[in-house]
């Protein structure tokens, strides 16, 4: 992950920084942007030689000022798992294409997709079967669809319930 | 020529993320610490930092964390052979111990610094510094 987006998911944690010319500011972020400019709150500032302290409510650093941060040391890994778990929130959320009603799962989106699929090719088989022997046509669709979609739902539940969760689905 | 050094891509820092490195700030502190990440204008991330001083013959490790250190003040970084990082020379004392001599030296490099300055700027018309004051 990115130093900034690091300092980013830093919010309201306890940091140290030091400006270039030795100055110290411990203090919690409340925000920052793009240039490191950051805004600290409860602030306890050392002069570049350690023997003067100010104590300070809030205070704003220009990052062109800044030498580093420092910060706990857990914030890494932190990060990393809500990471981790936005990206698995926001891929189980996508998985309901239109009208999502409770929780989309991802054999619900397979479903789906196969009940689509096997009506656009009834349609298919339908429009092709208008001239003659039409009755045997739609009878061999719907008992071939009816046999795909059993087949290939099942397949993919039992993919589904072998695999462990967040395997990719992508459709 | 011995280094035939491969472009890939344009020079870049993949290859030596979630290694340990060496990193030299301007201000001449010796940072060591694993690689995690960095961006456009080389800002680093560095993992489980230790700062070491040296004076002679000895080094003293203070341990620091994580750091987010902003490229502009970076001199150099370089790749620690983990093989190798032990042979070193030298011999460790505590840090306390050897913080006083480490600050001494600093001092008397600044004066020489400044002192040469001078003798550049009034004898060969060298500009002086404006006022960056790196101490590497």
């Amino acid at each position: 992950m990115l130093p900034l987006s690091l300092l980013n998911a830093a919010q309201n944690k306890p940091m140290l920084v030091e400006l270039k010319n030795g100055e110290t500011f411990n203090g919690h972020l409340v925000n920052c942007d793009n240039f490191m400019n950051i805004t600290l709150r409860e602030v306890y500032q050392t002069n570049p030689e350690g023997d003067r302290f100010w104590k300070l409510k809030e205070c704003y650093i220009r990052g062109s000022t800044i030498k580093y941060l420092r910060v706990p040391d857990p914030l890494l890994d932190l990060v990393k798992d809500e990471q981790t778990r936005a990206r698995e929130a926001g891929r189980s959320a996508r998985g309901g294409p239109g009208g999502g009603r409770g929780t989309y799962t991802n054999h619900v989106v397979w479903a789906n997709t196969l009940t689509r699929f096997c009506y656009l090719r009834q349609r298919g088989a339908t429009k092709r079967a208008r001239c003659g022997a039409w009755w045997a046509n739609t009878w061999r669709e719907r008992a071939w669809t009816w046999r795909l979609k059993t087949t290939l739902y099942t397949s993919c539940v039992v993919r589904i319930s072998s695999s462990s969760c967040g395997s990719s689905f992508c459709l | 020529m011995d280094s035939l050094i491969p472009f890939t891509t344009s020079g870049s820092l993949v290859d030596c993320v979630d290694r340990k490195m060496l990193v030299v700030l301007r201000d001449g502190r010796k940072l060591q610490g694993v690689l995690r990440s960095y961006d456009q204008f080389a800002n680093l991330v560095l993992e489980d930092t230790v700062e070491r001083i040296y004076h002679q013959d000895v080094f003293a490790e203070l341990k620091r964390g994580l750091f987010l250190i902003r490229g502009e003040n970076v001199v150099l970084l370089g790749e620690i052979d983990l093989d190798q990082e032990d042979d070193v020379p030298l011999r460790q004392v505590d840090w306390a111990v050897l913080e006083p001599y480490h600050r001494q030296e600093i001092i008397d490099k600044k004066h020489r610094d400044e002192a040469k300055a001078q003798i550049l700027y009034e004898r060969k018309g060298f500009c002086k510094e404006g006022g960056e004051g790196d101490g590497y």
